[in-house]
């Protein structure tokens, strides 16, 4: 059932056997899993079920360079469904490669590979309503399928992974009934916690504090509890909670907040092929079950260890519309659409760089010169993206001179300098407020110029086309618009040290016998993947051993 | 009884292939066969008529909420009449269950709260259930070639795309069973020392409606199946629902064949498909031995059925 914490008296005492916090993938994903399991559970959400600006207020913070990282409370959302209220869906599972300890990639290594994950993928696919859990072109079509440049094979890449996408399923819109008529389950609104407090050694959870923002305090005694408020919230919340551990529950090693990934991203260079269009597909294609799914180039797996660099896919994309000198009219209509796209998607597009009044002009003359491409653009996005319940995902434009720009999504290695911490200012519940200082390496620098240069090799070697970028300015490309936003990494890594890691392979914290967390925090690496489906299906795992006892 | 519909006609031609039973098949209409009998099953005097000399009985009636009431108690009363009241298999349905969510065996409550049709099939099992030699069989969903919605308005809609994934609207669950499997648990029920019990017949772990919907898609190779949004089954509803209907009243008036005019989707199909109910069959595999059809074999059934120009 859907309650609210006003639903209960002031000072109440809530019990249960299971208490998640925070309705978002990850929780929901746990909640629906343990439906019907015979365990108690409480869900705990700071927000409401539609968007509430003083619950996403807790979530503000500062930065330490805004160059480099959005401000915390964006790319995040504090309401039933977290925030797959706005995310864009698109998923593919990590690489068998991305859990192995690299000796080229400091601090990687996950305390398992991904045969622990693999009994959970399939599920965490028919949540996120991507249908089946077939991410190469052969295994999601049983005929043959476009390729991406007819007949063309790289030496260091491959072309046949897919990423497939989501609606994008709204988590709380979607499973909202499910948890609604559940009878062991209790979702409650507006249950912000704020403490959770340890027995006096400091090894058990005894009890959390709940606050809402109109004053009302519950607390909250559970057998087991599990943080799944989000990859920048579950650090906060450890960290905040200092009153048995002096740096915070989980933190006797400094290495809670550390490790902070996101992924490097950015769009690079003039790609020009030289075969006919028709060879040529860089667009999204539909399975059997309805699903939108797109080939992208990966680096193949023995190159990147054969390379020593990180895991990093690329995608052909249009050129940048920033620019008016691509004189396209679609392009040039998405840059006047400027101010009806979200914040979210309009940095990438838009840049945040602000245009002069001759730019302006130059755009419109764009659309001028081809009105009905513009046309029968803002159509087609109007009735498959505005209006479908299963969106087209992105922007594909097919160019009539068959040249590209290169949209890269990288890994971003492991960092102990790369952090988030807690500054003096406090928010209305009175929690210390986030600061987050996001960095990257040279290796990270390393991993993406070298797979593009690899990349142009191949590209030079089958004399498929011409790249043409500036290596020099690579760093500035990938470091443009800052951290990817959104993916939230690292933060409370997993592993079988406590000296190094925060929790261990089952996602429990060290130390504690009773306090797991779910969610994006616990990944030691990053991989090429957006990080949603494998924290899924990590979160599926967790829900498991909960219910088989094992945790 | 009711020998001419949809599972009565299957439910004939498994007998009738038996060894051990001589079918008299007894509808509205006779087909012409020898051994068919025209009887009208709500008026008791014509049924009583009808069963002397039978050793069995087979209720496969269909109809409204009236009908189905008005059958129950000629039926039953005509046969406790009878010297040796026969052993009477009586088709009821999941509806008698009404909106109880969940597993539901046979012990549970008949609500029959959903609609006219779901109190009748509730009231018709009392009924039954007061008669000394009755089996009541509750199927679910019953597909295969020549049913009416579940293999052709389903695949029409399908094929239009009018119909695919709902989203939350289709996570109820499908209960569905093969008409083949339906005869024969009434074959089995006929001949087991069951009487007074009821059978939920449905196969075991059903598909939610969505997952059926793209089986079923997948079969008439009517891909992709296409994700329905709330607002368009709206438009179903409100204006497509009664543009259908004002055409099949035109057709009607006109002498025409309605059912070549598109299918509406109904506000009580949106129901079905939502209603998380899911049928425990596992008395009537213990207790009958049934055994049920692979659902893909089944849907394969189906869509060849329709494929091949099969309409109802
Ligand atoms: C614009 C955008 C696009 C994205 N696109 C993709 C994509 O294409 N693919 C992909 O894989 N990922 C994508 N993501 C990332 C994806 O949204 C996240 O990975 C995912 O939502 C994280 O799930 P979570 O459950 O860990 O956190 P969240 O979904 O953020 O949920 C956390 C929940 O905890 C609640 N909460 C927080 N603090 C408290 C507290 N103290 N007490 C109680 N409750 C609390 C919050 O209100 C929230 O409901 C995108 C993100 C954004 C912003």
């Amino acid at each position: 059932m859907i309650l609210d914490v006003t639903d209960f008296s002031d000072g109440h005492v809530l019990q249960s056997d299971v208490c998640i916090v925070g309705a978002g993938a990850a929780g929901i994903a746990m909640a629906l899993e343990l439906i019907d399991s015979g365990i108690d559970v409480l869900l705990l959400e700071s927000g409401g079920l539609g968007a509430e600006p003083d619950a996403q207020a807790l979530y503000q913070g500062t930065v330490q360079n805004e160059q480099l990282h959005s401000p915390p409370d964006r790319y995040r959302q504090r309401r039933f469904g977290g925030t797959t209220t706005i995310w864009g869906g698109r998923c593919m599972p990590f690489d068998p490669i991305d859990f192995e300890a690299r000796d080229y990639v400091p601090h990687s290594g996950w305390p398992f590979g991904i045969e622990e994950l693999s009994p959970f993928y399939p599920k965490a696919n028919r949540l996120v309503e991507a249908g089946a859990f077939a991410y190469t072109a052969e295994e999601a079509f049983d005929r043959p399928s476009r390729p991406m440049i007819a007949g063309w094979s790289p030496a260091h890449y491959t072309s046949n992974t897919l990423e497939r996408f989501s609606c994008p399923t709204d988590f709380g819109t979607r499973y909202g009934h499910k948890l609604r008529a559940a009878s062991n389950i209790r979702v409650v609104l507006h249950a912000n916690v704020t403490g959770l407090h340890l027995n006096a050694a400091g090894t058990h959870l005894d009890s959390l504090s709940v606050r809402s923002l109109k004053g009302r305090s519950l607390s909250v005694r559970a057998s087991r509890y599990v943080l799944a408020a989000g990859g920048l919230e579950n650090a906060r919340l450890l960290l905040a909670n200092r009153d048995v551990h002096a740096q915070g529950i989980g933190n006797p090693h400094d290495v809670l907040g550390r490790y902070y990934m996101c992924h490097i991203a950015g769009t690079v260079g003039a790609l020009k092929i030289d075969r006919p269009l028709d060879d040529v597909w860089h667009g999204y294609d539909m399975t059997d079950d309805g699903i939108y799914v797109r080939r992208r180039l990966a680096l193949r797996p023995e190159v990147q260890r054969a390379s020593g660099i990180g895991n990093f896919i690329v995608r052909l994309h249009h050129p940048r519309i920033t620019d008016p000198a691509h004189r396209n009219a679609i392009l040039s209509l998405l840059f006047l659409a400027k101010l009806i796209i979200p914040y979210e998607y309009g940095k990438r597009l838009h840049g945040g760089e602000s245009a002069d009044l001759q730019t302006w002009f130059r755009h419109m003359g764009n659309v001028a010169s081809g009105p009905l491409d513009a046309a029968a653009f803002a159509w087609h996005m109007f009735t498959q993206r505005a209006l479908a319940a299963r969106k087209f995902p992105s922007i594909i434009i097919k160019s009539k001179a068959n040249l590209f720009s290169l949209d890269f999504h990288s890994e971003q290695q492991p960092n102990p300098q790369s952090r988030v911490s807690l500054t003096g200012d406090r928010d209305a519940l009175g929690m210390p407020r986030l600061k987050v200082d996001w960095r990257y390496t040279s290796g990270d620098v390393d991993t993406v110029s070298r797979a593009i240069a690899l990349l142009s090799g191949d590209i030079n070697e089958t004399k498929v086309g011409r790249l043409d970028y500036d290596a020099s300015q690579l760093e500035m490309e990938m470091t443009r618009y800052g951290a990817y936003g959104g993916h939230h990494l690292g933060t409370a890594r997993m592993g079988t040290d406590p000296r190094s890691s925060v929790v261990n392979a089952r996602c429990r914290v060290h130390g504690i016998d009773n306090l797991f967390l779910a969610g994006a925090a616990t990944f030691p690496t990053s991989s090429q993947a957006n990080p949603t489906l494998t924290l899924i299906a990590l979160a599926l795992r967790l829900a498991n051993d909960l219910k088989e006892g094992r945790a | 009884m009711g020998a001419a519909g949809f599972i009565g006609r299957r439910v004939v031609a498994a007998l009738s292939a038996s060894d051990w039973a001589a079918a008299v098949a007894a509808s509205r209409r006779t087909g012409g066969a020898a051994d068919a009998v025209v009887v009208d099953a709500t008026d008791e005097a014509s049924l009583g008529a009808a069963f002397s000399g039978i050793d069995g009985i087979v209720n496969c009636v269909a109809g409204d909420g009236d009908t189905i009431r008005r059958n129950a108690d000629a039926v039953f009363g005509a046969a406790s009449r009878l010297n040796q009241p026969p052993r009477i298999v009586h088709l009821g349905s999941m509806a008698a269950y009404g909106s109880a969510v969940g597993r539901v065996d046979e012990t549970a409550p008949l609500l029959g709260d959903l609609d006219e049709y779901s109190k009748a099939k509730a009231a018709a099992d009392v009924r039954a259930l007061a008669y000394p030699a009755a089996v009541i069989l509750r199927p679910g969903i019953v597909y295969g070639p020549q049913s009416p919605w579940w293999s052709d308005r389903i695949a029409r809609l399908l094929m239009a795309h009018r119909l695919g994934d709902l989203g939350a609207r289709g996570d109820g669950y499908c209960n569905l069973v093969h008409v083949d499997d339906v005869a024969r648990s009434v074959l089995l029920a006929l001949r087991t020392p069951a009487a007074g019990q009821a059978f939920n017949v449905a196969m075991p772990s059903p598909p939610t409606w969505n997952e059926y919907f793209q089986r079923y898609a997948r079969a008439l190779r009517a891909v992709p199946l296409r994700r329905i949004s709330a607002r368009r089954l709206a438009v179903e509803l409100r204006i497509v629902a009664p543009a259908c209907k004002l055409l099949e009243i035109g057709a009607r008036l006109a002498g025409a064949r309605s059912a070549a005019l598109p299918p509406p989707i109904r506000p009580w199909l949106l129901k079905l498909c939502a209603h998380e109910i899911i049928l425990d069959v596992a008395k009537a595999q213990t207790v009958l031995g049934m055994q049920w059809m692979p659902l893909d074999a089944g849907l394969q059934s189906a869509a060849d059925w329709f494929r091949g120009g099969g309409r109802t």
